[in-house]
């Protein structure tokens, strides 16, 4: 934590993230209005001192929907994210432990995921399955299994073939102490980095399908939702799609931003070290 | 969205198979076990791909007797009905039987109408593929452009200017960068019409001026992509010993830049390009619906939104044949790139 604290990029992407987070916790408790309820004196109304963002089509408000919508959308990013891990992880390190067989057939299967068409495969199978978020979550997850695999594999295929794990086997370790003493440190870094990137992209894809308008029963608000309905009135309000759509991309930039500073660790650049003191001293 | 496929070398067999061994063995036995080894690594995908494909259909429970006979139905017509379609069989004679029938061309007929799925597909692959193609047109030209000349000019404003557009453009969602555009060029500034499609044969300009938006809209990500993947590969391509001896040889930059550095450096960016080409595809889904276009990636989302599982059985198989055939090409560059294998041939 304090080494992705160490960089800009890292300071603002966690605090970026914190509120998001917060709005996603507290947001349906701050709304000004009931985002379900419709107001037919005010339809696609402008900013005003009742309606801080205006109305959409059908008199609700924008803001209110923005907020309560924030705990469907991230949720539904996040446990995208924890079903990939689970499903990328393991079969990862079963792979590098458990023998060739096991190695090809995982190989192929991740393989396989990688190739099918992303975005097409999210909505047949969240669409064919009973169109629930559940569904769509654990079609994300599948998809964003491989970089997990991936990233595990690497991680981890150099320390079983290393000769102090070899020798930690003469010495009696069991399969799972070499696990936990010398595979794990060396698989969490990588799939700490990984997990910040993949959080970004699982957010742009449950977005993408909310947006299509799967995976959600319609008066729910989602942010990708929101910018579906922003987008068939353009006209009357050219710029309804800024919000949501500057939502999304602040959240999946500081998912990337994290990601980065987790590589990279510590400032390149010198102009980072008065960041550097500020957070010494803080902490 | 972008660090999840880089350098993916295990995806992608080329990559994995390692420099091509024994100077004697002619080119022609070297192409020979290239395609076989690609046919061993594609056939298990596409196998496997497609057994995803058709499970799904039938996890999901959904049979035409519920959409023929309406809710009226009977447990022993719905039961009858399944037994003529042979839905009561287990899944995986079904799946070599409908297998056998889709390799020939054959997806069956839509459960709400009856027209022929292959029929409707074709229909409408023309318009996906125009966008799709036009997009990675403009992956290839826009990223190799910016990726060369982030590393040709390294350090500079240029190379800068290349990383922060990386950057962004990594956490902008396609359909995001697709509501911008029309929000700019079709309602603030009305210069092209925010939606739909015309064939080229019709009017080549209007064909152009349509797909142009959803082309950009979808390729921007793989963009950036490839720019940092290449400016990557270079940048470590020109700190090689083999360049400062060219250099020291006198040979011109250009002649090290397309020579030495472009053959040795594209690799982890041509590797990108095949990885992306499923999102490219996929992505249509997405493009289409927003610009109103007939695509087929619309034509799936609606077939699966209904329920129709023979549109979105034979969608999602056009769409993973055409990602391998794309994906066995990007093989094939990258094997020829690959100076070690060329020298041989």
């Amino acid at each position: 934590m304090r080494r992705v604290l160490a960089g800009r990029v890292g300071v603002v992407s966690v605090a970026v993230l914190a509120v998001i987070a917060l709005l996603a916790a507290f947001g349906p408790l701050l709304a000004p209005h009931d985002p379900l309820l419709q107001d037919p004196r005010a339809i696609l109304a402008g900013p005003s001192a009742q309606h801080w963002l205006g109305t959409d089509n059908l008199g609700r408000d924008v803001l209110s929907r923005l907020l309560a919508g924030s705990t469907l959308s991230l949720v539904a990013g996040v446990e995208a994210v924890a079903v990939g891990l689970v499903l990328g992880v393991v079969p990862a390190l079963l792979s590098v432990h458990l023998g060739r067989v096991v190695e090809w057939v995982s190989l192929r299967v991740m393989e396989t995921f990688v190739t099918l068409p992303f975005l097409v495969f999210a909505v047949a199978m969240t669409a064919l399955l009973g169109n629930g978020l559940q569904q769509a979550m654990l079609a994300v997850g599948i998809l964003i299994a491989p970089g997990f695999y991936r990233v595990t594999r690497a991680a981890a295929l150099p320390v079983a073939t290393a000769q102090y794990v070899e020798a930690a086997v003469l010495a009696g370790a069991s399969p799972w102490t070499v696990l936990r003493r010398h595979v794990w440190p060396k698989v969490v870094p990588a799939v700490a980095v990984s997990t910040a990137s993949l959080l970004g992209a699982s957010l742009v894809i449950v977005s993408s399908l909310t947006f299509l308008g799967i995976g959600i029963t319609p008066p729910t608000p989602t942010w990708g939702g929101m910018l579906a309905t922003d987008l068939q009135y353009l006209y009357q309000r050219p710029f309804g799609p800024f919000v949501p759509a500057a939502l999304i991309v602040a959240t999946v930039g500081a998912c990337n931003g994290l990601a980065d500073a987790l590589r990279d660790g510590p400032s390149r650049r010198p102009a980072r070290r008065k960041v550097v003191a500020d957070v010494a001293a803080s902490t | 969205m972008t660090a999840t496929v880089v350098e993916s070398t295990w995806a992608n067999p080329a990559a994995v198979a390692g420099p091509a061994r024994g100077g004697a063995v002619p080119a022609v036995a070297g192409a020979a076990r290239w395609l076989l080894r690609t046919l061993a690594l594609t056939v298990p995908v596409f196998l496997f791909a497609t057994f995803l494909t058709f499970l799904l259909g039938a996890v999901s429970g959904l049979s035409p007797a519920g959409l023929l006979l309406g809710d009226a139905a009977t447990p022993a017509d719905v039961a009858r009905v399944r037994a003529e379609l042979g839905l009561d069989r287990p899944v995986l004679v079904q799946y070599v039987d409908w297998l056998s029938h889709v390799v020939r061309g054959d997806f069956g007929s839509s459960w709400l109408n009856g027209v022929s799925v292959s029929s409707q597909i074709g229909d409408r692959l023309s318009v996906s593929l125009s966008v799709a193609g036009f997009a990675l047109l403009i992956a290839v030209v826009a990223g190799t452009a910016l990726g060369v000349g982030a590393a040709v000019w390294r350090g500079t404003w240029f190379d800068r200017a290349v990383t922060v557009f990386c950057s962004v453009v990594a956490a902008l969602p396609p359909f995001v960068v697709a509501v911008a555009l029309i929000v700019v060029f079709s309602v603030l500034l009305p210069l092209v019409p925010s939606a739909g499609y015309v064939p080229f044969d019709q009017d080549p300009g209007m064909w152009l001026t349509l797909i142009t938006l959803p082309a950009v809209a979808l390729s921007l990500d793989a963009v950036a992509d490839i720019a940092r993947q290449l400016r990557t590969g270079l940048a470590g391509a020109y700190r090689e010993n083999y360049v400062l001896g060219a250099v020291v040889r006198g040979l011109g930059p250009r002649r090290i830049l397309f020579n030495h550095v472009l053959r040795n450096g594209a690799g982890p960016a041509l590797s990108v390009l095949g990885l992306r080409i499923p999102m490219l595809v996929g992505g249509a889904v997405v493009t289409e619906s927003i610009f109103g276009m007939s695509g087929f990636g619309r034509f799936a989302a609606d077939g699966a939104l209904r329920g129709d599982v023979p549109v979105v059985q034979g969608t999602l198989v056009v769409a993973i044949v055409l990602v391998l055939v794309a994906n066995t090409i990007v093989d094939a560059l990258l094997l020829r790139l690959r100076p070690a294998a060329r020298r041989r041939s």
